[in-house]
């Protein structure tokens, strides 16, 4: 699994609450090298892999054991059958929802600037600006971590244009540099980073920040006012906040007037690589069992597929979200474009994207938008 | 001669030679070479799969044979891989100069060894993950956490991002030479002092003085530990992968690639099995050919000198000044000072809880107590603690059973003179084999072995590893034992107790060496384990690594776990460094 530290103790707990196994359970972190797990390079490869990039399930199906029979329809339920099934046969099991589409802040901030929460992306810009203008830095960003500048980006494409995030998703063909739509949500993005006092430290300062360093920026050091993070930063926004009290989450507001707010899904997904062995299938079974994962929901920052009660109140609206009719639901694009989506691909040309732009005025955003589709494009082919 | 048995009878008779005798050379006798045979078996754990690296190099991936695989290094961030590595290796030597004259300055300066002596072996004694943990500690980006920036922000108004691009560079280099720096100056040290008081006093009375004398006494004179200090230096920097890890921060990765790294990452890409041993061949002959030149001091046979290895007594050198040694004092007092800070630094951390910890750096009085302890310990730190020992005692005492009967062969064996200068250079060119080089194919083979995740099968490849090292080490010091005590030993009873008692005093020092060395070895590894092992042997490296994920809202967790993973090495290393490092130099006595 990727899971580190408070997550990799919360697992420790739902698997506390298992009761007696027969087999010793070991967990082995690989952090953002996980698909090493399926790979040549690793010792052994794990009986039971969570996979935080379900995306990667078609990819290395050759590589996973199916799922036994009875459990095959959990995998089946809306969106994960994109992934988790291909051919008819069920790859994976959903283990913990992420909602990537949070915006976690601290309501003092806004209060002071007399603002509310932003109801759309203009507003978005608007608010950053009025805090920067009274001296707040409106952002903290954790680019230490190239999920989040992808994450950041899935949200605004999925909410300037739906149709272009699906055909990435779907098919090969167009690759993201042919597409105009693609090259817009970008600067739509530049827009937003590139606004001068937009984010806390500088961006050197961002590059060595991980996701939760940016939670701390916010919530600790109060030296920002809002941070995109998951649902599973919830852990994280209550340990370290200096006032409890002090915490408001939105979502992420609908790009284009009228259209439907963005909401990008990610998770990890239980995966067997072959061959499996019994035990490791009867893990699988007691932990796709529902109440197997409340240790970890009581602590917070944990989203279970399909289920909408048990949580905090933040966590709840985001449950809603997930299972409201019509909502514009997508997963995790970068996983899914495969080697493009990785630590060389995307994440790499939007960290090269926040440094050329960041902070620096809008005048830079065209150029650097060229620059950034181009390295695209040699990622690509 | 007539036999009986069993009612049988057997009656042997002798034949009168017929013919003229055939002449022919006495035989050598074959027993001693047996004593080599458990180290070739072991040796086999690295040497097949290295071959079978090999092959792989320079099999296309048609399997035709040929050069198409080192196509690889036209790609660029394999270069840059490649680039950083020698960097590495040049960084590893340029500590070696700095510690030769920072040794020739506490030489120079009586009085100063007293407190530098446990701030030196302390680093030496941590892991590589755990100084690395320390150092990202201290240049931390945030003012309110990391030292370094603190102090900068406070004196200059604002402080650079040290952990930024470029920059990362120096927080690796001060994490390396942390660790590294008082292992090559406490060698040199010893070293200098054991130069013969008679011989610095010619060469004083001969009036050369400063570089003449430095050219002409003491590098000569401490060219045997060159190479010791060399060798250990270059392993080290061949192996760098985890400091990167865990240094530098994921978009700088790249920047900071080293080849041990960039192969194992090449798995991600799918990229051919082939280029990737191309690459690690590359790295191999690059370094092979570096620690050969670095350690031809090693090879040269001055041991064979009767020379008088038991230490005479003490106070040779003229006393110093009260002045002088004053100032050897404090400066001593100061620099140990400085230098011990990121231990300070490390356990300061690792005594606040986990949220202060992640929110405030180690000066904050908030928050102190044992709770980041208690994380560190829910994360199955004693379950790998209990793995690490297991792991750590079985490789050492495989280590020691094999390596001393090579050692004694190739010393005093009776090898021939050519055979054992194969031998010994292929011991040499063996330490420095970076574990990529092994890796794949040992890990394969133990797997479909079925023995993935066995810890002995660990422990096996962690001494099989060790081997050289402790071979050459032993053989130097078996070799410094006067020749004439060893023909007295193998010939008579005469006076056979003394003989032994002064064998046994020459040797000692050498086996705790090699012991101690392997265990702490062992125990601070991570590439090893994390390359060949298997889920279930969990040693304490792999606790720490997955707990540093998140590193800076984790640190209190992290620094915990460092610290109790750093606990025992650092006590074997601190009760026995006296005695390591006359083992590590008795065999390179001039």
């Amino acid at each position: 699994m990727s899971w580190s530290s408070q997550e990799l103790r919360a697992f420790q707990s739902v698997l506390d609450g298992l009761g007696r196994l027969d087999y010793p359970v070991e967990v082995v972190p690989l952090g953002d090298d996980i698909s090493t797990a399926f790979g040549p390079r690793t010792a052994r490869r794990p009986d039971l892999v969570m996979l935080p990039q379900p995306g990667l399930v078609p990819q290395h199906k050759n590589n996973l054991e199916s799922m036994p029979d009875d459990l095959a329809d959990r995998g089946r339920t809306r969106l994960w059958d994109e992934l988790l099934v291909v051919d008819g046969t069920t790859y994976g099991l959903p283990f913990k929802t992420a909602h990537k589409s949070a915006v976690w802040y601290r309501p003092s901030a806004l209060d002071k600037v007399g603002l509310k929460p932003p109801t759309q992306w203009s507003e978005w810009l608007e608010l950053n600006r009025s805090l920067s203008l009274s001296g707040i830095r409106p952002l903290s960003l954790g680019a230490g971590d190239g999920w989040v500048l992808t994450d950041f980006l899935e949200n605004v494409l999925l909410g300037s244009s739906t149709s272009t995030y699906q055909s990435l998703a779907k098919a090969t063909r167009p690759r993201p540099s042919e597409l105009p739509q693609f090259a817009a949500a970008l600067r739509l993005l530049g827009t937003m980073w590139s606004a001068p006092g937009t984010f806390a430290g500088g961006v050197e300062r961002l590059l060595v920040q991980q996701f939760p360093d940016a939670i701390v920026e916010v919530f600790g050091h109060r030296r920002a006012a809002m941070v995109l993070a998951s649902d599973f930063a919830e852990p994280v926004v209550r340990s370290f906040a200096t006032d409890p009290d002090d915490i408001g989450m939105f979502t992420f507001p609908p790009v284009n007037p009228g259209g439907a707010a963005p909401v990008v899904v990610g998770g990890d997904v239980m995966v067997l690589p072959k061959p499996s062995t019994d035990d490791a299938r009867d893990l699988v079974r007691r932990l796709a069992a529902p109440a197997a994962v409340d240790p970890w929901i009581t602590t917070g920052g944990f989203l279970a597929d399909g289920r909408v009660t048990g949580y905090s109140p933040e966590l709840t609206r985001l449950a809603k979200q997930l299972v409201a009719p019509g909502a514009a639901l997508e997963f995790d694009l970068s996983d899914r474009l495969g080697k493009l989506g990785a630590m060389n691909g995307l994440w790499r040309v939007l960290t090269d994207f926040l440094v050329r732009i960041g902070n620096r005025g809008s005048d830079v955003v065209p150029g650097a938008v060229e620059i950034a589709l181009a390295d695209l494009k040699k990622v690509e082919s | 001669m007539g036999l009986q048995s069993n009612g049988l009878s057997l009656e042997i008779v002798g034949r009168e030679i017929s013919g003229r005798p055939v002449p022919g050379k006495p035989r050598r006798p074959a027993g001693p070479y047996l004593l080599g045979l458990p180290a070739l078996l072991l040796s086999c754990l690295l040497l097949i799969p290295i071959g079978v690296t090999v092959v792989a190099a320079f099999t296309r991936p048609d399997g035709s044979f040929g050069l198409g695989n080192f196509a690889v290094m036209g790609d660029p961030a394999a270069l840059r891989a490649v680039g950083n590595s020698l960097a590495w290796i040049a960084v590893a030597l340029g500590l070696v100069v700095v510690g030769f004259l920072l040794a020739l300055v506490s030489y120079r300066l009586p009085g100063l060894s007293t407190f530098l002596q446990p701030a030196l072996v302390i680093p030496f004694a941590v892991s590589v993950l755990v100084s690395g943990v320390t150092f990202r500690l201290i240049f931390d980006a945030t003012p309110e956490r990391g030292t370094v920036t603190a102090a900068w922000t406070n004196l200059f108004g604002s402080s650079p991002v040290w952990l930024g691009p470029g920059l990362f560079w120096l927080v690796l280099v001060s994490a390396f030479g942390w660790t590294w720096l008082g292992y090559v100056v406490s060698l040199f040290r010893a070293g200098l002092d054991a130069i013969p008081d008679d011989v610095s006093r010619t060469v004083a009375a001969e009036g050369v003085t400063g570089w003449r004398r430095l050219l002409a006494l003491e590098l000569p004179m401490l060219r045997p530990i060159t190479g010791v200090v060399t060798l250990t230096l270059v392993i080290a920097a061949v192996r760098v992968f985890d400091l990167v890890l865990i240094v530098v921060p994921g978009p700088m990765q790249r920047d900071a690639d080293v080849l041990g790294l960039n192969w194992w990452r090449a798995a991600d890409t799918g990229e051919p099995a082939g280029r990737t041993a191309a690459l690690g061949v590359v790295l191999f002959a690059i370094v092979a050919a570096v620690a050969v030149i670095g350690v031809r001091g090693l090879r040269r046979r001055r041991w064979a000198m009767p020379i008088s290895v038991v230490r005479t007594d003490p106070a040779p050198r003229s006393k110093p000044s009260k002045r002088s040694r004053r100032i050897g004092w404090t400066v001593g007092f100061a620099v140990s000072l400085f230098w011990i800070l990121p231990a300070v630094v490390l356990v300061a951390t690792a005594l606040h809880s986990p949220r202060e910890a992640g929110l405030r750096g180690w000066w904050s009085l908030d928050g102190l107590g044992l709770e980041s302890f208690a994380a560190a310990a829910n994360a199955g730190l004693l379950r790998a603690l209990l793995s690490t020992v297991l792991i750590s005692t079985v490789a050492t005492l495989v280590l020691l059973v094999i390596a001393v009967p090579t050692a004694y062969l190739v010393a005093w064996g009776g090898l021939p003179h050519w055979l054992g200068r194969v031998v010994t250079s292929s011991f040499v060119v063996l330490a420095v084999t970076p574990v990529q080089m092994y890796a794949a194919p040992l890990r394969d083979a133990i797997g479909s072995a079925g023995l993935a995740g066995s810890r002995v099968a660990l422990a096996l490849v962690h001494a099989a590893a060790g081997l050289p090292f402790a071979v050459l080490l032993l053989r130097s010091a078996f070799a410094s034992a006067p020749p004439a005590l060893v023909a007295e030993a193998l010939q008579g009873p005469a006076r056979q107790s003394a003989v032994l008692a002064t064998v046994q005093r020459t040797y000692r020092p050498a086996l705790v060496a090699v012991a101690v060395l392997e265990f702490a070895l062992v125990w601070n590894d991570f590439i090893v384990g994390f390359l060949i092992s298997g889920p279930g042997t969990t040693p304490l490296s792999l606790v720490l690594w997955g707990e540093a994920r998140q590193f800076s809202s984790s640190s209190g967790t992290v620094a915990a776990a460092a610290v109790v993973a750093s606990v025992v090495p650092v006590v074997l290393l601190l009760s026995f460094w006296q005695t390591v490092v006359r083992g590590l130099t008795v065999g390179s006595k001039p």
